[in-house]
């Protein structure tokens, strides 16, 4: 059997597979069902200083091969998470990815060292949530504010410093080079593209916030080519996500250049992906002969 | 809360635009309470999101679910081309359910496919006082009102079963009659509104049963939220899936 083992950004992980933020909630309903160790990491529900409502329902919606949400960063605050959630996380073993944002660059600071002093093993910048409008992707569009914000977070986060980038955007590469350049210790991507779904017979949105954002295999292709094109210019861990629901779409990313996939949309589908896709990917191995994964990443062979 | 492959034991018409499917889940059967449902996958790929389906019968000692399933898209309309023999993957049971243990007189509310689901409350809790007031399109419309364990009153929108009326107008004139100890309501949101609006103003304790698209359905992924109003007048969101479907009618905010 494979070993599926890496060392990321200093986190040593059992295997590549992260289950992604937003879809997982803080593990808890998860590990009703299995016991969450079997995964490599956790990205929890994103989180910021104080907490957040919500957008108003309806939040989902089924796409061909895909979903849209405009969930809007629901979420009961770094507080009370490092209060109730974190101790039960961290007696699991598990890297705990903390996923956070803020309103402000000096807000986004202040998320950061909010857990400084916490068994957070790492940090993931959300700067691309299409689904809030005073925040997130507001900082993730242009390669100057990616560099600003990045720079000045870079300095108040104890962990290593994952930053998400958008793909509703002309050129990825800039702003994973900007990531790079301000001191990001990986990047992750994509998160979600924005679209929006119609009702013909109410003639009207189908989602409350009208736009929301696209994920599942429909968008895998993107995903795929964007994490391609932005392992060839950054030299940092790439966390690959977007529509992984097998084993051999973990492989996909990792041969394109990515060191660690999340998975997101396929949890609901199977609330068993997370562990079904590491054994598939340990299988592929095996089959593929390679002792460990991490000897196929960004070893695709172009045409 | 079990993910299971279970098999179909029959699919038939159970009235118009409604299919009525027999599963053999034994192992989510036994668990399984009044006003829960199943997350269902759709039958092929590239639907990414299950169906939650309410149960309208549970048999534990038969291991079997029995669902009412209107095929309004192209998923559900998959999941009812599903014939006997054939597997479906099930997560269940998920919900809190209905809770009529401690009510005399229950005053059963039902319109459409939200019948269903009330006919598994009747099942569990109907007792020789209670009615249940079910309201459909037309008569080809309507079911379960043949073995329904206490007397049942049906009205439609064109008169071709009982009353040309809505729910609510039997509704208020048995509680004028007898006033209930309980109401279990489970339809469009528009009746489910009129009845919280009769349940609240009465003061009568209430349950509705909502329904919302979803995704998780566990909890995790806060999707199916709907606004809840809390005892301070403040509100919040909270999850069809996990803290519902069932709430009661004072949390409820319609509009929301």
């Amino acid at each position: 059997m494979a070993d599926l083992s890496l060392n990321l950004c200093g986190v040593q992980m059992k295997n590549p597979i992260i289950a992604a933020s937003g879809t997982f909630g803080f593990g808890r309903e998860y590990d009703e069902l299995y016991d969450i160790s079997a995964l490599g990491g956790i990205s929890v529900k994103g989180l910021c200083l104080g907490g957040r409502m919500g957008n108003p329902p309806s939040r989902l919606t089924e796409t061909p091969s895909g979903m849209l949400n405009c969930v809007g960063l629901q979420n009961p605050g770094i507080e009370s998470f490092i209060e109730n959630d974190l101790p039960w996380l961290l007696e699991k073993d598990v890297a705990v990815i903390a996923n956070f944002f803020g309103t402000s660059i000096e807000n986004y600071c202040q998320a950061a060292e909010a857990f400084a002093n916490t068994g957070v093993h790492m940090l993931e910048m959300n700067i691309s949530c299409p689904n809030v409008h005073d925040g997130g992707v507001a900082f993730g569009v242009k390669p100057e504010s990616v560099y600003e914000i990045t720079k000045a977070v870079k300095q108040h986060s104890k962990q290593p410093l994952i930053v998400k980038l958008t793909p509703n955007v002309s050129d990825i590469t800039e702003n994973a080079l900007a990531a790079q350049e301000a001191g990001a210790d990986a990047i992750s991507l994509i998160n979600t593209l924005t679209g929006i779904a119609v009702d013909v017979h109410k003639r009207r949105m189908i989602l409350a916030n009208n736009t929301g954002g696209l994920s599942g295999p429909a968008v895998r292709p993107v995903a795929l080519r964007m994490v391609w094109q932005c392992a060839k210019k950054v030299s940092i861990p790439i966390i690959g996500l977007g529509g992984i629901e097998t084993g051999e779409d973990a492989a996909a990313f990792m041969l394109c250049g990515a060191q660690a996939v999340q998975v997101g949309t396929a949890n609901f589908t199977d609330p068993f992906a997370c562990p079904r896709i590491a054994r598939e990917l340990g299988e592929y191995c095996d089959a593929q002969k390679i002792a460990n994964p991490q000897e196929i990443v960004g070893t695709l062979k172009s045409y | 809360m079990k993910d299971i492959n279970a098999k179909v034991l029959s699919s038939d018409t159970l009235a118009e635009g409604l299919i009525r499917i027999i599963l053999h889940a034994p192992e989510i059967a036994c668990e399984a309470k009044a006003g829960q449902f199943i997350h269902m996958l759709v039958p092929d790929c590239g639907h990414v999101l299950r169906r939650p389906i309410s149960l309208m019968a549970m048999d534990a000692a038969a291991g079997t679910l029995t669902l009412a399933i209107q095929p309004k898209g192209r998923g559900t309309q998959l999941i009812c081309n599903l014939k006997e023999g054939d597997v479906v993957k099930c997560l269940g049971p998920l919900g809190t359910g209905f809770d009529g243990k401690d009510a005399n007189t229950i005053y059963f509310v039902g319109g459409g496919v939200g019948v269903a689901p009330i006919c598994g409350a009747m099942d569990a809790f109907a007792t020789e006082s209670s009615c249940a007031f079910f309201g459909f399109r037309t008569k080809a419309h309507a079911y379960g009102m043949t073995q329904a364990p206490c007397r049942v009153v049906a009205v439609s929108d064109d008169g071709s079963i009982g009353e040309k009326a809505l729910v609510t107008k039997p509704l208020l004139a048995a509680i004028e009659e007898k006033r209930p100890d309980l109401i279990m309501a489970c339809g469009p949101t528009p009746m489910l509104a009129a009845v919280q609006k009769i349940a609240n103003e009465m003061g009568i304790p209430c349950q509705l049963s909502l329904e919302e698209r979803m995704g998780c359905a566990i909890g995790a992924c806060l999707g199916c939220n709907v606004k809840i109003n809390l005892p301070d007048g403040s509100w919040t969101y909270k999850r069809v899936c996990k803290d519902g479907p069932v709430f009661t009618s004072e949390e409820v905010a319609f509009g929301g």
